[in-house]
């Protein structure tokens, strides 16, 4: 950790057009929630959660947090000024890291929270909000590995997101077992059993521990075999 | 004191050998890197700061390997090529960061005493948006030294600045050079190579081409006519000496005074000139080669 | 003391005095070139994976469908032709999100936008020209999975005219869906230069808006208020694309379908989506140009 990356991270993130994106999907979901408990009733606007916050707005938030911290940089090799330091690199990879992470939970999962105690959650708010922060823990990782492997790092999450988890997910009962929402959701059914329980607890567990440890530690390690070349 | 050691390196990309078994020394002084755009220069540089391994061959500094080598960078620093991106920063904001991921332990001021080291105190409350390219060049120059170290590395150090403040930036590299640090820069123009440095190291197409004093590389270039510019108290008079001797291939009279001799045989037209000037009367006033630019010598390494 | 002359050599150059090709054939070139460049052609092999792989994707499920009409003698297809792009639009959404950046944030980014505008191709050209690529890249997109329905259903022996009809029927809103999609997703790479955030500009509005809009749709639905379903309907291109295929009957169902006047909203809606994004792309492009 370097409080110095950490501070340049979050002043990239924040200071820039694209904050404005990142913080137009959290605002947008609870708008929407508050709308539709105050037009019909709570119950009417919990679908949103699991049919829209969980599935598309976390993970877009995780994206978009994961791969400002990272992407640009990389892209266009300023990262160099970071790198020709003095520093591990897995340092720098866990600062990135960390800023995208608070970023993905205060602008992923806290609005979700706050959404699923709006549309009268009960236990599963509590539930749904546990699932996210740690869904949202790990695509933070995931996507800050494939930021720090591939210059088309958010095409390549976004496919991710929706096909793999998305549109596979909804016809293969088995990609659960590969999927980091299913992992969060059935972490999220410990607290509410409304939740569904994909896999098994353990499993979920263990491969969210593995997925968050291992992408930061392949973040690190790419940065350490970084290489200055030409465009591509 | 550092020392950067290339033994036997080479790096392809797939079936593109952008750099071909290069061996040099950069010892401590001002060095240019000169070679044509493609020539490998980057390329080069990358592998020289450990942002890129060598496909064969070893980059030693201090006898240490700097790829993957995170320590190394204590005694680096490298002003790249590539633009800043980071607007949003002042200038003194960015060399301030520069010197807390170096650990240093007195930031604040080691970050004051470089600005003023650049000339950029005035301008570094400003963001780097705002700056112009000469202006940003010096920051970048700033926020390398800033942990002085013993080898700084530039990339096309001169691109897109102003004459005057390129003056600047080599009087800052000839001090630097002058107090025993490492300096290395590359370029593709010629004269701003010979103006600051005379240890040259050349590569053309990927390899290493000549290394050392540019003068000395001139001379070793024997198989090619070496230009002389003479005056004398006559000189129409010592043309009609020297176009007689074998050793002589043309000879030009200058349009002001003097003549321009084209010379085949170095080594029996320095011994003969001298007894023929005597031989006809004749007072030699001066004698200078002329084309011993850096422009002659690497005209002649690109098209070997 | 000698002049000091200068001179100019002749080294051979000729001047080429012949006829030259005029706007319409750099227009041409320029959208041939762009078409192809949106599913990687004529670029590296990489770039060839992410457009052929969506459509690869987009147009299995269609190969299958029609060997199970084949297989097991169907007299209709089990899915329709606009019902499959609206099955579909996710691949779509995604295809137009990332590929729109490589017509458009490219040049600007790099800047090399001054070397197309520095021949005689003015600006507001080379910006519908490159709009008129996008909206082609992604009607070669939607239709290839269409005609390998259509082209099975014929094989398979199912009526000619009922499948040319709701076929042209697809086609037909395809055209007008693909201009707002492409009008929507240029604007947005275009004043996006970086690749990343545009294509997660247009994932918002191509996959997130959307689902907003059915999910007040259902609701609204289920609550008996079906006008706020049918003019949150007007808020996304998926949206204003089902629900014009259901009130158009072309094999489409949505949760309020729009009627009456509200279909003329709807298309009035497209038109003008597509118009003004169009409009802008055009002055942004003008914008640049003049810089």
């Amino acid at each position: 950790m370097n409080a110095t990356i950490v501070r340049l991270a979050a002043q990239a993130l924040l200071g820039r057009r694209r904050f404005w994106l990142l913080l137009a999907l959290p605002v947008l979901l609870v708008a929407l929630t508050v709308l539709i408990a105050v037009l019909t009733d709570r119950e009417a606007a919990w679908p949103l959660l699991p049919g829209l916050g969980y599935p598309i707005v976390l993970p877009l938030v995780a994206v978009l947090a994961a791969s400002s911290v990272l992407g640009p940089e990389v892209d266009d090799g300023s990262i160099v000024y970071l790198l020709s330091k003095p520093i591990s690199r897995h340092g720098v990879a866990l600062s990135k890291w960390v800023v995208a992470w608070a970023a993905t939970l205060v602008a992923g999962a806290l609005p979700l929270f706050v959404s699923a105690l709006i549309a009268g959650g009960g236990d599963r708010a509590p539930a749904i909000g546990l699932a996210a922060a740690v869904a949202g823990t790990t695509y933070s990782a995931l996507f800050l590995a494939v930021s720090a492997l591939t210059r088309h790092a958010v095409i390549v999450s976004l496919l991710f997101v929706l096909i793999w988890e998305g549109l596979l997910g909804n016809l293969l009962s088995g990609v659960a077992w590969l999927s980091v929402a299913q992992w969060g959701l059935r972490i999220g059914y410990e607290v509410s059993a409304a939740l569904p329980d994909p896999t098994n607890l353990v499993w979920a567990v263990l491969a969210s521990v593995v997925v968050t440890v291992g992408g930061v530690w392949l973040a690190g390690d790419r940065l350490r075999s970084f290489s200055l070349r030409g465009e591509d | 004191m550092s020392t950067l050691v290339l033994d036997s390196v080479s790096r392809w990309f797939g079936n593109v050998v952008a750099v071909n078994d290069v061996s040099l020394t950069i010892s401590p002084g001002v060095t240019g890197l000169l070679g044509p755009n493609g020539a490998g220069k980057t390329t080069l540089m990358a592998l020289m700061t450990g942002f890129l391994a060598p496909s064969a061959g070893t980059v030693l500094l201090d006898g240490k390997p700097v790829w993957r080598h995170t320590e190394a960078y204590r005694q680096i620093g490298l002003v790249p090529e590539r633009e800043l991106s980071f607007g949003y920063l002042t200038g003194r904001q960015f060399v301030r960061a520069n010197a807390d991921l170096h650990g240093l332990t007195d930031p604040g001021a080691a970050t004051e005493r470089i600005l003023g080291v650049v000339d950029m105190v005035e301008p570094a409350g400003r963001n780097l948006d705002t700056y112009s390219k000469g202006m940003r060049q010096r920051v970048k120059i700033a926020a390398a030294l800033v942990h002085a170290p013993a080898l700084l590395l530039l990339d096309e150090p001169f691109n897109g600045v102003d004459p005057r403040q390129r003056m600047h930036l080599m009087d800052l590299l000839r001090r630097l050079g002058d107090e025993g640090r490492t300096v290395l820069f590359s370029s593709h123009i010629l004269e701003e190579v010979e103006r600051l440095a005379r240890h040259i190291e050349v590569v053309v197409s990927g390899r290493h081409a000549a290394s050392g004093d540019f003068g000395a590389i001139r001379r070793l270039m024997t198989d090619r006519p070496v230009q002389y510019a003479v005056t004398s108290s006559d000189d129409r008079a010592l043309a009609t000496v020297l176009i007689a001797q074998p050793s002589v291939r043309a000879v030009r009279l200058r349009p002001d005074s003097g003549l321009d001799v084209e010379v085949d045989d170095l080594g029996s037209f320095a011994v003969g000139l001298p007894q023929w000037a005597r031989a006809h009367g004749l007072t030699l006033l001066d004698l200078s080669p002329s084309d011993e630019s850096l422009e002659s010598v690497f005209a002649y390494l690109v098209n070997r | 003391m000698a002049e000091r002359t200068g001179v100019i050599h002749d080294l051979g150059y000729r001047r080429y005095d012949g006829p030259r090709d005029g706007t319409a054939t750099i227009a041409r070139t320029l959208y041939v070139t762009g078409l192809r460049h949106a599913f990687g052609l004529g670029r590296s092999g990489k770039s060839k994976i992410l457009p052929f792989l969506l459509l690869g994707l987009c147009t299995l499920p269609a190969a299958i469908v029609v060997g199970v009409v084949t297989l097991i003698s169907l007299d209709e297809l089990p899915i329709g032709y606009a019902s499959y792009t609206t099955q579909t639009q996710l691949l779509v959404s995604l295809f137009a999100a990332a590929q729109a950046p490589v017509l458009f944030s490219r040049d600007l980014r790099h800047r090399s936008i001054v070397l197309y505008l520095a021949r005689p191709l003015p600006a507001p050209v080379f910006a519908l020209t490159r709009w008129l690529s996008l909206t082609s890249a992604l009607l070669v997109f939607t239709l290839l999975p269409q005609l390998v329905l259509y082209v099975g259903a014929l094989l398979a022996g199912l009526d000619v005219s009922d499948q040319t009809t709701a076929l042209l029927k697809a086609v037909a809103l395809l055209l007008l869906t693909t201009t707002v999609v492409a009008g929507i997703t240029g604007l947005i790479s275009s004043v996006s230069l970086r690749r990343g955030f545009a294509i997660v500009g247009s994932i918002v509005a191509l996959v997130v808006v959307p689902g907003v809009v059915t999910a007040v749709q259902a609701i609204a639905q289920a609550e008996g208020a079906d006008d706020v379903g049918v003019a949150a309907g007007l808020a996304s291109p998926w949206s204003l694309h089902s629900g014009l295929a259901d009130a158009w009957d072309a094999g489409v169902t949505v949760f309020t379908p729009p009627s009456g006047g509200w279909v003329v909203a709807y298309l009035a809606v497209a038109v003008l989506v597509a118009a003004v994004t169009t409009a802008a792309l055009v002055r942004r492009l003008m914008k640049v140009a003049s810089r």
